[in-house]
Parts: C-alpha cells; structure tokens; sequence
C-alpha cells in the first residue's frame, strides 16, 4: 500500500489538525515569551541593587546645585573632583584610616593568638570543665555588641581607657565563632596523624603550629576574612567608645562628613562614601567567588 | 600524668575564657546589677530603686512605642527578608555566567559597611531631590516622605535593612537547595508530584534547618539594629523608628539615666535569650533532618 | 648506608601487662616476648586486642598495669618519641601539608639531625624505597601504593630499634597487596630489625611471619612458628583460626565409631578439610563418614566440598583433582590427622586410637 502525504492525511484526522509545524511554533512562542520576561526580571533585579551605587558614583561628580535637581540628572556637567579631596579634607582621614587598620589587624592578630590554642584544647583535650567552658564559649555568640556597650563603656570610662586601642581591640580580642569552626577544623584531623607526629618526636606546640594549623588554613583564612571586614566595617563600637579623634576609625570619619558643613551636601558626601565603598567593591569583584564561597558556606553549618 | 600536661588545657583556654568573662559574662551581671539602680554616671553614688527602674519603663509610653517599633521593624524585615530571599533562590538557583553575576549583585551590599548604606539611602531617599521618589515616580506614584514622616519611616528602614540582607541569605538558601540530593526530585516525579506538591512536601521540608537557621540570625539582627537608625533617623520623627538599643543609647550617653537604660538592656536581654530558646526548642520538633 | 643495626639486643617484654578501659578489661595479664629480630605477627578477630598491644608498645597507649621491656629498659614511662620505636599506620598517616621530603624528616628535626646528615639521610632512604622522583610532591597527589612507601621511608630513616605496622596493607588492593607483602618479607631479612606486624588476615600473618602470636578476646591463645600452628594448634580457636575453610570441629559425643583409649574427657575433635581423602586407598586406616555432596567449589587447583553427614555438616579440601561428581561420598580421615579438644577448648595430645578397618562412622 502507498504511503500517503501530509495532505492526504489531513482529511482523515479533521478539520482542526495542525499540521505538526505550527504546534511546533507555538510551543517555541510560549518558551521565548518565558526567556523575556525572565531576561526583564532578572535586569530588574540587578537594577535594584546597582542602581544605588551608580547614583553614588554620579553624586560624587556633581556640584552642590545640581544634585538639588529633581527630576535628576544622571550625567553632571563636569567632573567635580574636588569633592573628593573636600571629603578626605573634612577630617584627618589618613589618620582614621590608620586607625582602622590597627584596630582591625589588631584584632585579627589577638584573635589568631587566643583562638587557636583554645580550639585545640577544645578540640583535642578531655579536661575536667571543658563542657563548661566551652558552652560559655558558645553563650558569648549569641551576646552582641548592642547588648553590653554600656556596661562595658563604663567598665572603660573607669578605668580611664576610652579613646585608647584597648578599648577598640581588647574586648574583641578573642571569638567565639573562631574558636567554634577551628575547633570543627581540628576535630576532623585523624588521631592517627597526631600519634604519627609524637612517634616523631614533636613536642605539642609543634604538632599544632606545623600540622594542626597547615591543615586548617582555609578555615583559618575564611574567618580572618570574616573578622577583617567585620571590624574594619564596625562604626558602632568605635562610635561608644571613642570621644575624640585619637582612636577614631574610617566609618566614623565618613559618617562626620554630614555635620562638617552645616547643610547636608550630598556630593561631598557621596564622595566621602565612594572612598570607603570602592575598595571593598573592587575587591569583591575580583574575587567575587571566593569571599561568596566563605560567607555562604559558612554560614551553612 | 606530669603537673605540666594536667594544666595545660588550662593554659590554652585561659587566654579567650579571659576575654569572654571580661567583656561579654561579666558586662552582662554588672548590666543587671545596675538595672536595680539609679545613677547618672556623673555623681559617684547609686541610688538603689530595686524593680522602680522596670516599673517606669513599662509604664512609659516611649518605652513601649519602643517595644512595639522594634517587634514591628522585626516582623516586617525577617518576613520580607526569609520571604523574598527565598523566592529568589528558588529563581536563581542555576548555573551561568548570567546567573553568577545577578547573585553576585544582590550579594554586593552584605559586604559593604552599615555606614556606607545608610548613608547612601539617606541620600536615596531624600524627600526633595532622592531617587527613590523618581523611581516610584515612573510608575505613576506620587513624592514620598520615607524617612521624614512618622508613617512611613520605619518601613523605610526595614526596606533598607531588607536591600543588604535579601543577598546573603538569598545565596545560603541556594546553597541549601544545591545540598537536597537530586533523586528525591526525581522519586517524586516518578510520583508524579505537581510543582507546588513538589515544593510544600519536599523542598521545604529538607530546606527546614536553614530556614529556622536564617530566621533565627534576622531576628537576633533586628533586635539589635542601631547604626541606620542612628544615622538615618535619630530615633524620629516623633519616635516612631526609636527601637530597642537606640533607646537604650539615648538614655545611657544623652540623657545619662544609666540604671534605666540598663534596665532597658535587661529587657532587650530577656528577649533575646526567649528567641534563642525558642529557636532550639523549634530546632528539635519541626526541623526535619534528612 | 648501612641498613643493618649493630646493636644489641631489642627484643621486647611483656610482664603482666593488663589494660582497662573505663570498666571493659581488654587485655588480661599478658605476658609475652617478642624475639630480637624477629618478624611477630599479631593476629586475630577484631576486637581482640593485637592493635592495643601494639599500641601499648608503641607507648601510644599506657597500660594499666604490667611493664613492658624494649631491649633492657623498661619503657612504661618513656614517651612514644624516645622509645626508638618506628610506626607504619594502616592509614599511613602522612602529613598532607608537607611534601614527601618534608614528612620524612621530620622526625630527624624534631630530633635535631644537623641538616647535612639529615639530607644524606632522606637521599639513601628514598633511593632504597623509589621515592626519588617524588620528593617534592604532596600525599594527595601520589597513588596508595606510593603513599605506603613513604610511610615506610620515614618509618625507616630513623633507623629504630622495633618497626610496628598496624594493619599496613588492609587498604591495598590485591594485587598490590602481594606485591608490598614480599617487599616487606624483604625488606625485614635485609634491615635485621625486630618487625611487630598486626593483621587480622590469617593468610597474611602465616605468609609472613616467623613468630605468630594468636590472640583473642585481649588472651593470647598461642604464639608459636607458622607450621606449628597449623599442625601443632594448643587449642580450638587457633585451631579454627589457621587454616582457610577452617578445621572442621565437632562434638565429640556426636561421632559414631570412634574408639579412643583414654582417661580424660574428650569434648571435642576435628580435622582439617585438605586431610579429608574423597578416594581413600583401601586400607587407609582412618575415621570414615557416609556423606551427601552438598556444593562443591573448583577454584583451579583445589576444590572444596562441603559435606553433609549425621554428626554433621563438614568442608573436604583436596588438590589438582577433577571436580567430584557423585552425591553420595565416603570420607575417610586418616587417625593421625584427627585433633582432639578438652570441653574447655585445650588441644588433648597423645591419644591412641585402636584401628578398626572400614567402620561405618555414621550414615
């Protein structure tokens, strides 16, 4: 029997019969519909969260006048520069950077120093009131700073350390989160490794300075990344805790910036703001993976 | 066992067991022990009022428009945040360079300082000349007060805290999903699970523990906001965005009312500490581990 | 270099050495000598206590009582790094943030080995165990095998007096299995060094070891040269132990036909599977069993049947046979190959069996 054409078929089957290349269509329709709207939704999204800085970007650029333009203008005439040099002017912004750093490497390095050592005990050791210890450890995460500043203002105005480092560094001188991934850390080595290492020989400082802590580098890094930022970022403690500029770190000398002048200028300030955000934003999208990489997963305990 | 090798652990804990006792056990009893006081820092003699301090602040209407403010500010940003964090993870929950770029967007404002985003939405959100108002503008709205008007301050705030915390938890969320293993989708399109089946029964079970996991870390954060309050608002206008520690600031460093800002501080204790319970009795009943 | 020690005497002592953890006692007044030079193999079910044994010798675990003699000193309270004792783990426990180099002499730093003498050291090892190319490299990025080695390289570079190795080879395959076996063999004839070894194969130790001690349940049940174990066991569970299909053990009340002389209970008796003759010569004079095939394996050149009979089911091994095809069979095990056992599991020697020709012996 002859094979029969499309055509020939077509009667048989009805009038409403598509032939297959029209409902081949409308399902390709249906998808690319889904693509655009898609395509709108997520430019919408990142949108949300550039278009915030680009208006800083603009802001910065602009004269006094023309941010107080509504509806506004994106591109400024010129240039304005100055602002920026206004902005590190209104205050001895260098110092203040100096400042941040001391205070948040400080904290880095004392945490290095009090974490480690409490983590390997934790991690290594059975000693009567480890139990105990360690969930007092654990109690301080769950003890923000917005709970005890006054309290430990106090403490400082008494014992007359307000606007020194001290203050800055000393109550963050250990970290409870530290001590909690670096103890998982060390848990996870094998015992045999460490019985390996004292048929070697090596005394305990060295099986946890040359083993211990080589193996745990990427937790390590990931938390002083964590800290670094954290405390480099930090504008409420240093607010409490300083009266003066001896101390004073970068996020307070931006934030000044709005009380230097009188009137809020917005562009000077925008550019005050730049000089903090861009490090950090160029930074992260360098390295954009991994410091997403070590925020997200570990926060997934 | 040698004196040495006893002690040791000691030793090695010593350092941080200092600095915890120090700085976070102890400002807590010495929080409490002047709560029962009246001091105005200045003079060196306290006044013992026992409970007076409690009392007052119950009985102050500021003090509980402060309560209400913090635990509305709480619920509207842990449930916008927890809510639209997850629908976008359930969105961008897909490889690509696209994709990488959007998370990495909605990513960016959790590394920037608090200062920064306070300042730039301060900025934002100027009544006269902020580019929120021209934004809502195209879509037919009128000029908004956002942070000038008592209305609508604090949910200004809560939609700037919603912007910097949307892309963190946005991203745990997708790591979660990635962590369901894969044959359960497909057992339960063997099913013939529907999507939404697919979603309630299974989804939401297994992303349970980070769900309460990141619930728990918001409300702990909303409690204890401060910087953009401080920045943005003042507490203003007329109190409505005055929270919890915010007070606490005003009436320990401006109005030197150590022993009720104290008090206040126990407050703010006792609910943080309902919450982290609460969180661990939840943690054990609904939490489903697969 | 010179591999070989000159040293004395190391050979090691356990007086009465007993372990307890909490409240479980693991090892029970042991007392054991290992020769100097030789190669000791622990061997026995998990659980038994070889890896605590060698673990209380390597000093990585302390004793609860009993002293314990390497050479002549007593090491109880000398720490594992001072007791001149090496350790092969079964995970090879290699440092993963060091480079092979680095792994092996770290021992030598620790113990303050000048560097010249130290390099010189790490160059001849390496050379001897083929390690050279890879000096530089990380344990993750070698094969098994070549993570053994190292573990071997700088167990050996400390040139100790007792080299321990815990269950070394469990995590190799087969193939590499045998072929790190014979080094080993090797490697002790070449070193002369007293080799303690833990296995729970029975293979593994029989191949390898001139010293055997049998343990079970934290007991030893005996300790003696491989042959003599196999042919000379002192009670049931080394007897079933050694041997692969085990002895075949039965009740002694449950055999017919069996004549023996003797004063002392007998509770039970056994053979081995490869003394059991299918096709006994016509005046083998021996315990015979009426029997029903029940599977029969041909691994190449052997074959093993397992056999049902009244007193009860039983393994046959014989070798270069072809494959026994009848159901029915007669075994016959010949009277000096039948091993008998008191009620309480001690080997009775001695026992005479009055010959009796062709008796049916159950059916």
């Amino acid at each position: 029997m002859p094979l029969k054409s499309a055509d020939q078929l077509a009667p048989e089957r009805g009038s409403d019969w598509l032939p297959p290349v029209a409902t081949l269509n409308s399902v390709k329709v249906a998808r690319f519909v889904i693509r655009v709207i898609n395509g709108i939704g997520l430019t919408l999204l990142v949108l949300i969260f550039a278009l915030p800085f680009a208006w800083m970007i603009s802001t910065s650029f602009k004269t006094l006048p023309e941010t107080m333009v509504f509806p506004p203008k994106w591109l400024p005439e010129n240039l304005v520069w100055e602002n920026f040099v206004r902005a590190w002017n209104t205050g001895p912004f260098l110092h203040y950077f100096m400042n941040s750093v001391i205070v948040a490497v400080g904290i880095l390095c004392l945490q290095m120093l009090t974490v480690i050592p409490a983590a390997y005990a934790f991690a290594r050791y059975q000693f009567r009131g480890s139990g105990f210890l360690f969930g007092m450890t654990m109690i301080t995460l769950m003890i923000p700073a917005q709970l005890i500043f006054l309290p430990v203002y106090l403490q400082m105005s008494a014992w007359k350390l307000l606007d020194t480092y001290f203050a800055l560094i000393l109550p963050f001188a250990s970290s409870a989160f530290g001590i909690f991934l670096l103890r998982q850390s060390f848990k996870q080595v094998p015992e045999e490794l460490i019985e390996a290492a004292r048929l070697d020989n090596a005394k305990e400082w060295q099986i946890i300075l040359k083993i211990m802590v080589p193996m745990a580098k990427p937790v390590l890094v990931t938390f002083a990344m964590f800290s670094f930022i954290a405390h480099w970022n930090d504008y409420f403690w240093p607010l409490v805790m300083t009266t003066n500029d001896t101390v004073r770190t970068l996020p307070l000398g931006i934030a000044q910036i709005r009380h230097v002048e009188g009137i809020v200028t917005w562009n000077v300030l925008m550019a005050g703001n730049m000089i903090l955000v861009m490090p950090i934003l160029i930074v992260f999208f360098l390295a954009q993976r991994q410091i997403i990489r070590a925020f997200v997963y570990n926060g997934v305990k | 066992m040698a004196l040495w090798e006893k002690l040791r652990p000691y030793a090695m804990v010593a350092p941080a067991i200092l600095v915890f006792s120090l700085f976070f056990i102890y400002p807590i009893f010495y929080m409490i022990y002047l709560s029962l006081f009246e001091w105005n820092f200045i003079s060196p003699v306290k006044t013992f009022v026992g409970l007076q301090n409690f009392i007052d602040l119950f009985q102050d209407e500021e003090f509980l428009q402060v309560l209400k403010n913090s635990f509305i500010y709480t619920f509207l940003t842990v449930t916008l945040t927890i809510g639209i964090s997850l629908f976008l993870a359930l969105w961008l929950n897909r490889t690509g360079i696209i994709y990488g770029i959007v998370q990495g967007a909605i990513f960016s404002p959790h590394i920037i300082s608090l200062v920064s985003i306070s300042l730039l939405w301060s900025w934002l959100m100027d009544p006269e000349y902020g580019l929120l108002n021209w934004v809502i503008g195209l879509f037919g709205f009128g000029k908004l007060q956002w942070l000038s008007h008592p209305d609508t301050a604090l949910i200004s705030l809560v939609i700037v805290a919603v912007w910097k915390g949307v892309g963190f938890n946005t991203l745990v969320f997708i790591a979660g999903l990635q962590s369901i293993p894969k044959d359960i989708y497909e057992a339960a399109a063997l099913d013939q699970s529907k999507p939404w089946t697919t979603f309630y029964k299974i989804t939401l079970p297994m992303l349970s523990p980070t769900i309460f996991f990141l619930v728990i870390i918001c409300m702990l954060n909303s409690f204890q906001v401060f910087e953009t309050i401080y920045i943005m608002t003042q507490g203003g206008p007329v109190n409505s965005t005055n929270t919890l520690v915010y007070y606490i600031y005003q009436y320990g460093f401006q109005f030197f009312k150590i022993g009720y800002a104290s008090a206040a501080g126990v407050i703010l204790l006792i609910i943080l500490a309902i919450l982290t319970i609460l969180y661990f009795r939840l943690l054990s009943r609904r939490v489903h581990y697969g | 270099m010179s591999l070989r020690r000159d040293e004395g005497v190391a050979k090691i002592e356990l007086k009465n050495v007993t372990k307890a953890f909490k409240n479980e006692v693991v090892i029970q007044e042991m007392n054991l000598t290992i020769q100097d030079g030789s190669f000791t193999v622990l061997v026995g079910p998990s659980g038994c206590g070889k890896s605590t044994t060698l673990r209380m010798i390597a000093g990585l675990e302390k004793q609860t009582s009993g002293d314990i003699w390497i050479g002549d000193k007593c090491v109880n309270d000398t720490p594992p790094g001072m007791r001149d004792v090496a350790m092969v783990f079964q995970n090879y426990a290699l440092y993963p943030t060091m480079t092979v180099r680095e792994n092996i002499e770290f021992g030598l730093k620790n113990r303050k080995v000048p560097k010249k003498e130290r390099e010189a050291l790490v160059k001849d090892i390496c050379e001897i165990v083929g390690l050279t190319p890879y000096l530089d490299k990380k344990p993750h990025a070698l094969s098994g095998g070549q993570r053994q080695r190292v573990a071997l390289a700088r167990a050996m570079v400390k040139k100790p007096k007792v080299f321990i190795f815990d269950e070394p080879l469990s995590n190799l395959d087969a193939k590499l299995r045998n072929q790190m076996r014979t080094e080993l063999i090797q490697l002790h004839q070449r070193l002369g060094t007293t080799f303690v070894y833990v296995t729970h194969d029975q293979v593994e130790a029989m191949s390898m070891g001139d010293q055997i001690v049998v343990m079970n349940k934290g007991k030893i049940q005996q300790v003696d040269a491989p042959m003599k174990l196999y042919h000379d066991p002192e009670n049931l569970f080394t007897a079933q132990f050694i041997g692969t299909p085990a002895m075949n053990i039965f009740h002694f009340r449950e055999v017919e036909g069996l004549h023996v002389e003797t004063e002392v209970e007998i509770g039970y008796f056994g053979f081995r599977p490869e003394h059991a003759l299918l096709h006994p010569g016509y005046y083998t004079e021996g315990l015979a069993v009426e029997g029903e095939i029940l599977t029969r394996e041909s691994l190449g050149a052997e074959n093993i049947y397992q056999v049902k009979a009244k007193m009860g089911t039983f393994f046959v091994k014989n070798f270069l046979a072809p494959l026994e095809q009848k159901k029915h069979v007669r075994v016959v095990v010949p009277y000096e190959h039948l091993y008998y056992f008191a009620p309480d599991g001690q080997r009775i020697r001695g026992i005479e069996v009055r010959a009796r020709s062709l008796v049916a012996g159950g059916a």
